[in-house]
């Protein structure tokens, strides 16, 4: 890399989503500038149900490829503690990230994202029903899993006592087979990992990125220039380190994985 | 950074382990775990010589075995007599002496000709590998067959400690130069002398005498029958290996490319089988060698990908395998026929066992899981849910009984299991408390029927059948007893002796942990008070007779 400043891999993953995001949404804007004036009738994408679905988007969105491969459909479930009342809303996404722990796997950490939390004291949440704060229990489901998933880990963490970010080496174990559960078809949905970022080096502000893909099913190591291929066992070297200060700091951070759409069974 | 030079236990001292929650790299590590029935107290702890160099880690998983050498008729001479007094087994030779020499020599221990006889160091120089810090040597030399061993890999070594002694480091270290040495097994009803196999990263297996091994004082492993070398007939790496039980000499060796080979440690091992191409790498399939004398006998193909895990039933009738592709296998193995299996939640499989009666198996892997397989209704009936991370031991406690058995008819199995979370936990099987969530339409409210019910309906699946991988509403979740914590590493298994559970992590540790009502495990110590703060949840039950 030529940049003197270090970017994050994530971060540019989401700027590159969001582009070309833009720049298909004017593609389809030109081309129906170019039809009204022609008088045809307007050339869209229109099967965007479940997008509409998300309260986020007011205007009628347009659905790219990039919506159809990576956007998924989250719920925020909240329960009120007084009235039991179950407030819905579901929010769009393109990837998760997600929270690690020590010795941990992205099984643990998926379950962890979903599991339940509890809003109390200075935090509580204000229910339409009762018309005041209340007590309440919330819960992220993944209602509509996407086709691509996603999956950032939260290696970059900001550390108070530091006051700056500091690189979490943690052993975080992928399996090469994921599933979630899809609530909308009332199935599981089956993943298959098919690439990985690796964030190489010790700090949060400085390292070198490489990746792992696989093609045809082989698995491909690329670092810079340089691509070899490698065996699928040696993916699990790059799960992190058990234990703090280890010589090892080649961490898996960015986890594509891809929905199996043969294996889809009851 | 390796740890081993910390002294989690010295060797000298007591039953206290004090030492397990003070030392830097184990912080908020227990010395102890409550279980229903009492309480396990770490006792001590075995680990791989201070010196390794960590360059070695994370190239394999330490994988242990406990060995059990009873009184043997003809015990060994002792080593500091010529080599002619060797006794153990039949041909003793003297050849290999000459290729013991060399110090840094490669695999000059290597197997010398196909006649299978067992070789002796003849020469009584003793350049004992403990030469720097160490006493063991002297254990070595007055071994005298009986004990009870802990053996296991480490990089490229293969350690052998004396499991009733405190000492950390092992008392035997046997190197192999640049290969890895992956798995093993024991054999205590060994009729003659070989009773300990070794599967290494390039597909090698040797066979030899443990005692052997034992009194011999160097680093070299001594008096070896060497299969399939240099890889020849399967040069991928062996994953698990396996004595079949009653098998007279019988051994099946797995390997990496989804291949399983049976050899007959008896054969003269004239020359290296040779097997068929095969044909459809998708389907199981049986190779019998084209010679009689040669060795491996039979190749099993059993999946595509590596198998990650074998086991016997104890009777030797079942054999189990789980592997890269997420299926657990059970086989008749005399028929050499596939009988059942299924898939995974989800992910490889990565380790299976048997309950002593052969009725259940347990099978654990990449969903963090573990999974038990009854052999009555050849499907799953119930998830272990509780591990964080991969699960990659398990084992039923085959000396546990639960606490009042004459008035309870039904069947309370006890299983433990190891996960890459560094956590190990403890489980009851008991099949008349699971509860099968019937399939229901969506929506509906949720009913319940005992697992035997449904259990009727699928009793229809032909012979050799896998089975798809169950939905997560499908399956009844059973929780663990016990959650502990007890390494830093993720562990790698799991082993009941009689006296303790043993824990092991990948990087060569293991952690011993007594009974409650063993003696070791009342020996009160004043080292647990700072621990025992988030003990407040139950009485003890052990200490306080």
């Amino acid at each position: 890399m030529l940049l003197f400043v270090s970017q994050d891999a994530h971060e540019f993953l989401i700027f590159l989503l969001n582009e070309l995001v833009d720049i298909l949404e004017k593609e389809v804007q030109a081309a129906k500038d170019d039809t009204e004036s022609s008088s045809l009738p307007p050339e869209r994408t229109t099967n965007g149900s479940k997008v509409t679905q998300a309260d986020d988007i007011h205007k009628e969105p347009l659905v790219t490829w990039v919506h159809k491969k990576f956007q998924g459909i989250l719920t925020n479930e909240t329960r009120c503690l007084r009235c039991e009342t179950v407030t819905a809303r579901d929010e769009i996404f393109l990837d998760l990230s997600l929270d690690i722990e020590q010795n941990s796997s992205i099984t643990s950490c998926l379950k962890n994202f979903s599991s339940i939390e509890t809003l109390n004291a200075d935090d509580k949440f204000f229910c339409d029903k009762c018309c005041s704060l209340q007590e309440a229990q919330k819960r992220m489901k993944i209602k509509k899993p996407p086709q691509i998933l996603v999956i950032q880990l939260k290696r970059f963490n900001y550390i108070e006592q530091l006051g700056r970010n500091k690189k979490l080496s943690y052993r975080v174990a992928f399996p090469l087979e994921l599933k979630l559960i899809d609530y909308v078809e009332e199935a599981d949905a089956v993943y298959s990992l098919f690439a990985v970022v690796v964030h190489m080096g010790s700090g949060s502000s400085h390292g070198h990125y490489v990746s792992l893909i696989k093609s045809h099913h082989h698995w491909l190591f690329f670092d810079d220039e340089n691509v070899e291929m490698i065996d699928e066992s040696a993916v699990q070297t790059f799960f992190g380190s058990a234990q703090e200060y280890s010589s090892n700091t080649d961490h898996g951070y960015i986890l594509f994985y891809e929905r199996d759409v043969t294996n889809n069974h009851d | 950074m390796i740890n081993s030079s910390n002294g989690m236990m010295s060797a000298s001292s007591s039953s206290s382990a004090a030492g397990a929650g003070g030392n830097a790299p184990s912080p908020g590590l227990k010395t102890y775990f409550k279980a229903p029935e009492g309480r396990y107290k770490l006792h001590y702890e075995k680990g791989h010589p201070s010196g390794l160099m960590h360059y070695v880690q994370g190239k394999t998983a330490t994988q242990a075995t406990v060995a059990i050498v009873k009184d043997k008729p003809s015990p060994p001479t002792p080593l500091s007599q010529p080599s002619s007094g060797f006794s153990a087994s039949s041909g003793v030779k003297s050849a290999a002496a000459k290729l013991l020499g060399g110090s840094n020599g490669s695999r000059t221990f290597g197997f010398v000709g196909g006649n299978g006889g067992s070789k002796n160091l003849s020469g009584s120089s003793k350049l004992g590998p403990f030469s720097s810090n160490s006493t063991n040597s002297n254990l070595a030399l007055n071994f005298d067959g009986k004990g009870t061993y802990l053996i296991f890999n480490m990089g490229d070594g293969l350690f052998i400690s004396d499991l009733n002694s405190q000492d950390k480091e092992p008392m035997k270290a046997i190197y192999f130069n640049n290969v890895y040495p992956v798995c093993h097994a024991f054999d205590q009803d060994a009729k003659d002398g070989h009773d300990l196999l070794i599967g290494l990263s390039t597909g090698d297996v040797y066979s030899v005498s443990l005692g052997q091994q034992l009194q011999d004082s160097g680093k070299k492993l001594v008096g070896a029958q060497h299969y399939n070398k240099d890889g020849s007939v399967n040069n991928s790496r062996c994953t698990c290996i396996s004595w079949v039980p009653g098998g007279d000499g019988a051994f099946v060796v797995a390997h990496a490319d989804g291949n399983m080979y049976v050899y007959e440690k008896s054969k003269e091992g004239a020359g290296d089988s040779s097997f068929p191409a095969i044909k459809d790498p998708t389907q199981f399939s049986i190779a019998h060698a084209r010679h009689s004398k040669s060795n491996p006998i039979t190749r099993w193909h059993t999946c595509q990908g590596s198998i990650n895990g074998i086991a016997f039933s104890s009777d030797g009738t079942h054999l189990a395998t789980v592997g890269r592709d997420g299926y657990l296998r059970v086989f008749d193995y005399p028929k050499e026929e596939l009988i059942c299996g299924g898939k995974s939640y989800y992910g490889a499989l990565l380790c299976c066992a048997w309950s002593a009666d052969g009725k259940y198996i347990l099978a654990g892997g990449e969903d963090d899981l573990v999974q038990i397989w009854s052999m009555d209704d050849k499907k799953v009936v119930a998830w272990g849910e509780g591990h964080n991370s991969w699960v990659s031991g398990v084992a039923f406690d085959s000396s546990w009984s639960p606490p009042d058995t004459e008035n309870s008819e039904q069947i309370v199995y006890r299983f433990g299991s190891v996960g890459q979370d560094t956590q190990l936990l403890l489980w009851d099987l008991q099949m008349e408390e699971i509860v099968v969530p019937q399939r229901r339409p969506p929506g509906g409210s949720p009913t319940f029927s005992s697992g035997s019910q449904t259990a009727q309906w699928d009793n229809a699946t032909p012979l050799g059948t896998l089975q798809s991988a169950p939905s997560m509403r499908d399956i009844p979740k059973i929780s663990p007893l016990v959650i502990h914590r007890v390494h830093t590493e993720p562990l790698s298994g799991l082993i009941f002796t009689e006296e303790s559970i043993l824990t092991v992590c990948r990087e060569g540790h293991t952690k011993v942990w007594m009974r409650p009502g063993t003696p070791a495990s009342q020996g009160s110590s004043n080292s647990e008070t700072p621990l025992s703060t988030s003990l407040k949840d139950k009485p003890l039950l052990s200490s306080i007779k």
